[in-house]
């Protein structure tokens, strides 16, 4: 077994070792699908438009920190973390190890949801292309989150206050392309609120994946996010030994 | 083996290390000794290259620990004081993620047996680890330590909180491993030294004051010379007489002696024969003696002896702890 696979294993069963796992699984499920369900049935439309709109506040402000928050400050707490550290891994693997178990775990329960598809199928006939571009869209945007998220839990040993971080930094990123606000801040500095729409705030580029356009400029700002975040987690943790 | 060049390690204006060179041989056995603080876990934390020194040069094996930290991380077992311990994993799920972390792939079952047995864990495979005792915990995070078989190992404080049988236990352990290993241990129970290492180091206030075996040590500072002195005299009184005494290099009083009399240890430089000088002092006050004794220095005299001195001033304590 190669290091990352070592992580890996050890952080994706973690999620497991308690019961929280289960709960915020069911919780995830049901309030995704609730909201949604209650759209679907008013509206009467055989589309998840509105499951991938409310999609990204959700995941933003709870599920996704809640997935994070313990990545490293449970081991900050534990005083694990120097175990790890003194392990004969890269500091990288250690780091990828973790966000791919976090991940692993998100989409198993994003996976949950694919009950709304199967639904619709059954009762009416949807385009599959949006459907398919929203979940390809919020695997980008977990991933994203994520890696802000374990980034995040590097600095606290109290895991609700990794919570609270990310989720307002997430909530920032969702905010900034969300209805009116870049035109709000736009207000107070002439050409923030755009750029910020534009180059910043996640809401755009997910809803250009979401729409069916393979943006390949979306695509690219997800995954060099990613990668940003990922690469300055390591950093941070290298940074610390001085 | 193990080589350490000025090591100074600041934690912002706080100085953990200063100027600490150090070298230890393959198969030495080493204490290390000094108040909380002192800057024990530090120099651990850097050899282990969980930290890296603010400046100075550490080397384990030829590698460097700022160069090559994955190859000196092979080399060792590392028990960290907070007893790093996932505590909602089962021991042996716990054992076997370490195990495959330390790349064991062919010996994976066979060290982890020889461990567990080492360590007498086989009753405690299927518990969970937030259950365990306090000194089931520290054997499990010993057994960590140990499992694939390190040429050096780095104990931080590996008895603190375990029962005396416990301590025995660890103890024996240790002296069993010690004919193939390195071994660095800190501690704060000074007898546990003694008994285990060849060499003891004395660190405070991130400095080295005493460098040598547990006999050496002894030798270096009861070479300044001790007396117990007990009269039937007021304080005032006792430290009057002393003071005209200008051999007396130290006075620590006795403070369990009984009402209305005086007690002090009484140091003096080497050589020095004070034995006169003081039998005049008693004569011409005509104190009344109760107890008036030569004294051997315990471990823990010493220890108070070269770490308060250091505290004085660092140059004297280099002079009395016989720093090389």
């Amino acid at each position: 077994m190669n290091d990352i696979q070592v992580i890996f294993k050890r952080e994706f069963r973690a999620y497991f070792y308690s019961p929280i796992a289960y709960v915020f699984s069911v919780i995830f499920i049901l309030l995704n699908t609730g909201l949604y369900m209650f759209h679907f049935f008013f509206f009467g439309n055989a589309d998840m438009r509105a499951f991938f709109s409310t999609l990204p506040l959700t995941l933003g402000l709870i599920f996704i920190p809640a997935i994070s928050m313990r990545l490293w400050s449970e081991e900050n707490k534990l005083g694990t973390i120097e175990l790890l550290l003194t392990l004969p891994m890269k500091t990288e693997s250690i780091v990828l190890g973790k966000f791919l178990a976090s991940l692993v775990f998100y989409l198993t329960a994003l996976a949950g949801t694919l009950t709304i598809p199967i639904v619709l199928l059954a009762l009416g006939k949807p385009d599959f292309g949006p459907i398919a571009g929203g979940y390809f869209g919020a695997i980008m945007l977990g991933a994203f989150f994520l890696s802000i998220g374990i980034f995040i839990s590097t600095f606290f040993s109290d895991q609700i206050v990794s919570l609270i971080i990310t989720s307002l930094a997430c909530g920032f990123l969702v905010l900034i392309g969300w209805g009116y606000v870049p035109m709000v801040v736009d207000g107070w500095i002439p050409g923030l609120g755009q750029f910020l729409y534009d180059y910043v705030g996640v809401t755009r580029h997910f809803n250009d994946i979401e729409r069916g356009v393979i943006a390949i400029k979306s695509i690219v700002y997800f995954l060099s996010f990613t990668g940003l975040f990922l690469y300055l987690n390591a950093k941070a943790l290298e940074r610390r030994k001085y | 083996m193990i080589e350490l060049k000025n090591v100074c390690k600041d934690y912002g204006s706080t100085k953990a290390l200063v100027d600490v060179s150090l070298s230890i041989k393959k198969g030495e056995i080493i204490g290390f000794v000094g108040p909380n603080g002192a800057g024990k876990s530090t120099a651990m934390r850097i050899i282990t290259t969980y930290t890296a020194p603010t400046s100075g040069t550490v080397n384990v094996s030829g590698f460097d620990v700022l160069e090559n930290p994955l190859e000196v991380r092979k080399l060792i077992g590392y028990l960290p004081e907070r007893v790093p311990l996932y505590s909602d994993m089962l021991v042996s799920e716990y054992l076997a993620f370490i195990a495959s972390a330390r790349h064991l792939n062919g010996t994976f079952e066979k060290r982890l047996e020889w461990v567990i047995d080492a360590c007498g864990l086989t009753s405690v495979l299927k518990r969970k680890i937030e259950v365990l005792s306090k000194g089931y915990k520290q054997r499990v995070c010993l057994a960590q330590a140990l499992i694939h078989d390190p040429d050096i190992l780095i104990l931080d404080e590996p008895t603190s909180g375990l029962d005396p049988l416990q301590i025995i236990g660890i103890r024996n352990l240790i002296k069993e491993l010690a004919h193939e290993k390195t071994i660095i241990l800190s501690t704060h129970i000074l007898p546990e030294v003694a008994t285990v290492a060849d060499r003891i180091l004395m660190i405070n206030e991130g400095r080295i004051v005493a460098d040598g075996s547990f006999d050496n040590l002894v030798k270096q500072v009861s070479d300044s010379g001790l007396l117990y002195l007990s009269i039937k005299e007021s304080k005032k009184e006792f430290e009057a007489g002393i003071k005209s005494l200008s051999q007396i290099t130290d006075i620590s009083y006795d403070e369990s002696a009984p009402r209305g009399q005086t007690a002090a240890h009484l140091y003096y430089p080497p050589k020095e024969d004070i034995l006169e000088a003081l039998n005049q002092l008693i004569r011409s006050k005509k104190w009344m003696v109760v107890e008036f004794q030569q004294e051997q220095i315990s471990l823990e005299e010493t220890f108070i002896r070269l770490t308060s001195s250091s505290s004085e001033s660092g140059s004297e304590a280099k002079k009395e702890g016989g720093v090389k």
